[in-house]
């Protein structure tokens, strides 16, 4: 099994041999972080330009700590400062940003397809850090690489994804790429933000909670955006929370060793109870630890596929 | 397209005396075998397997893997696979034999230096290989050799212990760099 892609933009286009290879080689990459030098010289001399035209914190934290650690050249471009604002063009500031000599191109967008697009007119690599509600690769492989090191394996499990699925692209990603290794995957939540097409890919689309939660090994619970209430798609967070937070007396009625997610940033006691959270069965600092061996994987593939 | 260079018979003799040379050294403070990645992890177990029968103590193993060392990313045709490193002991001030199959350019060595070094500072470090093919790029030689090969550069030396096809050591052409044949 080789790697052979410049970039990495949805987990739909990968096989399940080239999934099981990034989470192989970021096994062995979180053990880069935890030596006495946290770094190796594999993309000594590459160029790597973080371009987020959307906000984010942890997914650029982390991206730019794997690419310190990798050893990477990095330059941080924020669309708030950038020539964006005077009415360039997209493909125009990312083709400017080559002729640098850049060697890889990581980016977060809001238009769904933004990476794709750009990906099919540059010669350097492109990977994807979220692009809309459409993907967020390295999120869900970070996902799957925390239930693969915690379960030991990743098919026959059922994994249940809570909350506002409708405008989730970490809900996307780990669809895809929990399908392609075997899990069972379920989406819940309210009809409003749980839409029924999904069951034609394979997932079961169940809006009681305790149903979607009875059988579950893994459950993931996304973040729900408070702006989206104004927009009606439920009464009220105090609403959304009774029937969907995930709550102390909901997780003792689960499977004891239950893995609980959450893609963060947290809203304490509205999707997930503090309690919860904080509790034994929770991983969600761990899928931050994950993180960054994932994304410390997917550069070292892509540099391998940029030929200069 | 192989010929055999050196046969599975042949190979435990020619490991044996690699371990000799090795107790023969008398490390008087011990030391540790690091084994690289592919073929140097299995011969370094069998040399720990050899030193054991003769010196009645087998040495701590380790293996390493050189990938993320590398200093061709992007310009080879494909990237290996990172193979697990497992270095489970402090190797702070301790003796390291270096375990590789073939010792060809030096580059493999060079990047397995720098890796050593991002684990600890060892006291000593040599170098132990099956076969020598004694044409460096890199001012580097091994301390402790099996068997000395001289070949073109468009042939490579493959060591097999395990997995598919006998086990032995072949002599194949290296379809990369030969002249007749074009991408």
């Amino acid at each position: 099994m080789q790697w052979n892609r410049k970039d990495l933009l949805e987990l739909y286009d990968l096989t399940p041999e080239e999934i099981e290879l990034i989470l192989d080689t970021a096994a062995e990459f979180k053990k880069v972080s935890q030596r006495r030098v946290k770094k190796v010289p594999a993309l000594r001399g590459k160029t790597v330009v973080n371009f987020f035209v959307e906000p984010s914190t942890r997914t650029r934290v982390s991206f730019e700590l794997a690419e310190q650690r990798l050893s990477a050249d990095i330059v941080n471009v924020q669309a708030s400062a950038s020539s964006l604002l005077k009415g360039e063009s997209l493909l125009d500031t990312i083709k400017n940003i080559e002729s640098l000599q850049v060697d890889l191109v990581v980016m977060r967008h809001s238009a769904p397809g933004a990476q794709a697009f750009i990906a099919r007119h540059l010669n350097c690599g492109v990977i994807n850090a979220g692009d809309g509600a459409h993907g967020h690769p390295t999120q869900a492989l970070l996902d799957i690489f925390t239930i693969r090191e915690k379960l030991g394996r990743i098919k026959g499990l059922n994994v249940t994804i809570v909350g506002d699925i409708l405008h989730s692209r970490v809900a996307r990603s780990n669809m895809w790429g929990l399908l392609k290794l075997g899990a069972n995957v379920t989406f819940a939540g309210p009809s409003t933000l749980v839409p029924r097409e999904f069951e034609e890919v394979g997932v079961r689309v169940c809006h009681n909670l305790e149903e979607a939660l009875a059988d579950a090994d893994v459950v993931n619970m996304l973040r729900i955006q408070h702006e989206r209430q104004t927009l009606g798609f439920f009464p009220s967070t105090g609403e959304y929370s009774r029937f969907y937070g995930l709550k102390e007396d909901t997780l003792k009625k689960m499977k004891k060793d239950v893995l609980v997610m959450h893609p963060g940033p947290i809203n304490r006691d509205v999707e997930l109870a503090s309690s919860v959270a904080d509790g034994e069965n929770s991983v969600i600092l761990e899928q931050v630890t994950n993180g960054l061996a994932v994304r410390m994987a997917v550069l070292y593939l892509v540099a391998g596929c940029v030929k200069k | 397209m192989q010929k055999l260079l050196m046969s599975a018979t042949k190979m435990p003799e020619v490991i044996r005396q690699i371990a000799r040379k090795i107790v023969d050294a008398g490390f008087p403070g011990g030391y540790a075998l690091v084994g690289i990645h592919e073929e140097g992890v299995p011969l370094s177990e069998k040399i720990a397997d050899e030193i054991g029968k003769m010196s009645g103590c087998r040495p701590p193993l380790a293996k390493l893997d050189i990938s993320m060392y590398r200093d061709d990313i992007g310009k080879t045709k494909h990237l290996p696979r990172i193979r697990e490193t497992d270095i489970p002991f402090d190797i702070n001030d301790r003796t390291l034999i270096l375990v590789d199959d073939v010792l060809s350019s030096g580059r493999t060595i060079r990047a397995a230096l720098d890796a050593i070094n991002d684990y600890g500072r060892p006291a000593l470090i040599r170098l132990a290989v099956l076969i020598d093919r004694g044409n460096p790029e890199y001012p580097i030689r091994a301390d402790y050799v099996g068997k000395k090969i001289e070949l073109p550069p468009d042939h490579r030396i493959t060591v097999r212990f395990e997995g598919e096809g006998d086990p032995g050591v072949f002599d194949e052409l290296w379809l990369d760099k030969h002249p007749s044949v074009k991408e």
